[in-house]
């Protein structure tokens, strides 16, 4: 069994706009996504995580670097490990004045697998009787639901999905975490890109981040958020004044926020309240403030002058 | 490679504008056939008495009056008037004949050449439409990008559209081809003449309008592959049609051998014939015109659509090779 499911060095693709200019999607990328679990793809908004996953399944050809997926070289090597790997780039697209089902038989039938396996997918992915109707009378969740059915064909070690909830309402974000959780239990590997960390960070065992076409920092979210900052928290106290007046004291960088102050730099919130009720201020209320992705990437790109 | 090919066949039968496509196929069938039985149909007791009346006056005219005419015409003969002219033509006074008066008879054999060279321009143009349809239709839903994710070998993708779009316009065309042929045999047997029929000649004719349909679905798979688009597919065509066919080809003569109309038709037609004008100066100053008539040969033409074939197929796989899919 390889370690890595994925791994690329040097990954680069330009791409040439209509006005001739041209557009750096990716730049160098390094990308390492073991074996087994849920690995998060992040980057903000045109950062490269399609065009990456594009270049993996061979959609489009790299400018410059190496890719392997399960040790074999792509896009060269791709036709043997193809039937592992089943991804959802971008929405779903299917044909769309085909049933859901009859787009899945042809699927099916394209890559050999018999047709019982259909109605399987689709009542796994709770499609079951609106296999029946138009893929274009689907909404949006359907759509999702159906590309999942349709890479379930396949029975695949390796999962791409690319912005999986975009559009989905909470309960269907939530069945897709399930799903992929699901996944990454039975012990394969899924690749989801997302630009949301909160989305990925609930299901993800690892993460790479990647800006600009780079790689940024991979570790597990906990390895990634605690490297990348520390935590600021927001605690309400009776008198603010005060109670700014003495962490300011101590160094710390103290804003206010409505009826609350924010303390930046805070490794151990307990530090916090002991200072605090030292001086007779009670705390009522600390809630750490989570980094959130971008506060993440403004941090780790900074140095770079790229953000 | 061929379970593809299958599953591209399936595709292409279970889509709807396939289905409209072949309605509209057996409706202008049935038009033809029934354009043909009417212009078969024999002329009424009173119409073909009125053709026997105006013959008889005629003939009597001219048994009356052409030897005289004759003589008239040698009498007043001037070789100068009209230089390179033959006396024996200009002074001929040919005898009506019952034949040219009325409607002349359906003869099969004359009959089904036209018959099969119309079809074989709509079903060119039916599998030209729906071969484009058929892959563009692909491009612009998005649904190639999926598609490549169950089997990334572009080649074999290629090869089973192309395949596909061919190998479905055959039975097609043999079904189109073989209606019109038996219905105008049996229109000719009833209202007129079956005589004089070459079958190697019909079934001839009959088996290059079934290749030149599956042609067309192939260049229309290729087009539509290429510009991802049936309108552009379509417009394409339109242009070609309009600029090159018509005016490029009206103002220079000399490359119809070259366009592709006329290669077509010497395919279809076993060897073709087109104009050229020839011009030239008179000793006496005059400037006088002739069309001269060339032929085509079906060999020109079957070479012409070979390779036409060939190089768009391999140009449009060499691109699908490259393309970035997205
Ligand atoms: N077909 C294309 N032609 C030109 N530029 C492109 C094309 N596809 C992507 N790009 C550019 O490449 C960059 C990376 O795009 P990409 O779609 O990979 O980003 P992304 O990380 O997936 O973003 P998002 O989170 O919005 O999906 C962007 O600047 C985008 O404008
Ligand atoms: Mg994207």
């Amino acid at each position: 069994m390889p370690d890595l499911a994925i791994s690329t060095r040097g990954l680069r693709k330009t791409y040439r706009t209509r006005r001739g200019r041209t557009v750096v999607a990716v730049q160098g990328l390094d990308l390492d996504v073991p074996v087994g679990g849920v690995h998060g793809f992040l980057g903000p908004n045109g950062s490269g995580k399609t065009t990456s996953i594009r270049m993996l399944l061979g959609l489009i050809r790299a400018d410059a670097g190496t890719m392997t997926v399960f040790d074999r070289p792509v896009p060269a090597r791709l036709p043997e490990i193809v039937g592992r790997v089943g991804a959802i780039v971008e929405s779903p697209k299917f044909f769309p004045a085909f049933t859901g089902r009859k787009n899945l038989e042809l699927l099916a039938a394209a890559i050999g697998v018999p047709k019982q396996r259909v109605t399987e997918v689709l009542e796994q992915t709770s499609l079951g009787e609106r296999g029946k109707d138009r893929f274009k009378g689907y909404s949006l969740g359907m759509k999702q639901r159906l590309a999942i059915a349709a890479t379930l064909l396949k029975d695949p070690d390796l999962l791409i999905f690319d912005e999986p909830t975009n559009g989905l309402d909470p309960a269907g974000i939530r069945e897709i975490r399930e799903t992929m959780r699901g996944l990454g239990d039975q012990g394969k590997t899924v690749l989801v890109s997302s630009h949301i960390l909160a989305e990925v960070e609930q299901v993800a065992d690892t993460v790479s981040i990647i800006g600009h076409g780079r790689l940024l920092a991979s570790g597990t979210v906990a390895e990634v958020i605690g490297g990348g900052t520390t935590a600021t928290v927001k605690i309400g106290v009776d008198d603010r004044e005060a109670a700014a007046r003495v962490l300011t004291a101590a160094g710390l960088a103290v804003r206010a926020d409505g009826n609350y102050l924010l303390v930046d730099g805070i490794e151990n919130p307990a530090e916090l309240t002991k200072r605090l009720a030292d001086q007779q201020l009670y705390v009522n209320e600390l809630v750490p403030i989570r980094a959130d992705l971008e506060s993440v990437f403004l941090e780790l790109t900074a140095g770079e002058g790229l953000a | 490679m061929i379970r593809l090919t299958g599953v591209e066949l399936r595709r292409l039968t279970a889509r709807r504008i396939t289905l409209l496509g072949v309605a509209g196929v057996v409706l202008i069938t049935a038009f033809l056939l029934f354009v043909t039985w009417r212009e078969a149909e024999p002329l009424s007791a009173l119409e073909q008495q009125q053709a026997r009346t105006s013959f008889e006056q005629d003939h009597k005219m001219w048994n009356d009056t052409h030897v005289q005419n004759e003589a008239e015409c040698r009498k007043t003969w001037d070789p100068n008037v009209n230089p390179g002219a033959n006396i024996d033509q200009v002074c001929s006074y040919s005898e009506p004949k019952a034949s040219d008066y009325g409607k002349p008879q359906a003869v099969f054999s004359q009959l089904v050449p036209q018959l099969l060279h119309g079809a074989s321009y709509f079903l060119l143009f039916a599998g030209f439409l729906i071969g484009a349809s058929f892959v563009a239709a692909e491009f612009s839903s998005g649904a190639i990008g999926n598609w490549l994710t169950f089997e990334p070998r572009r080649m074999r993708v290629y090869g089973s559209k192309i395949a596909a779009a061919g190998l479905w316009f055959v039975p097609l065309g043999v079904v189109v081809t073989a209606v019109l042929t038996l219905g105008t045999y049996l229109i000719a047997a009833q209202l007129g003449s079956t005589a004089g029929t070459d079958w190697s000649d019909v079934i001839g004719t009959a088996v290059r309008v079934v290749v030149t349909t599956a042609m067309g679905a192939v260049l229309g798979a290729v087009v539509g592959l290429v510009l991802r688009h049936t309108a552009a597919a379509i417009g394409l065509v339109m242009g070609y049609i309009v600029l090159v066919e018509g005016v490029f080809g009206a103002f220079l003569q000399k490359v119809q051998p070259w366009l592709l109309g006329k290669n077509f038709d010497a395919f279809v037609l076993h060897d073709t014939t087109y104009d050229i004008e020839a011009c030239t100066s008179q000793p006496d100053g005059s400037y006088t015109c002739d069309y001269i008539q060339k032929t085509l040969t079906f060999e020109h033409g079957a070479w012409y659509l070979a390779i036409l074939t060939l190089v768009l197929v391999v140009v449009g796989g060499v691109i699908f090779q490259r393309r970035d899919v997205n």
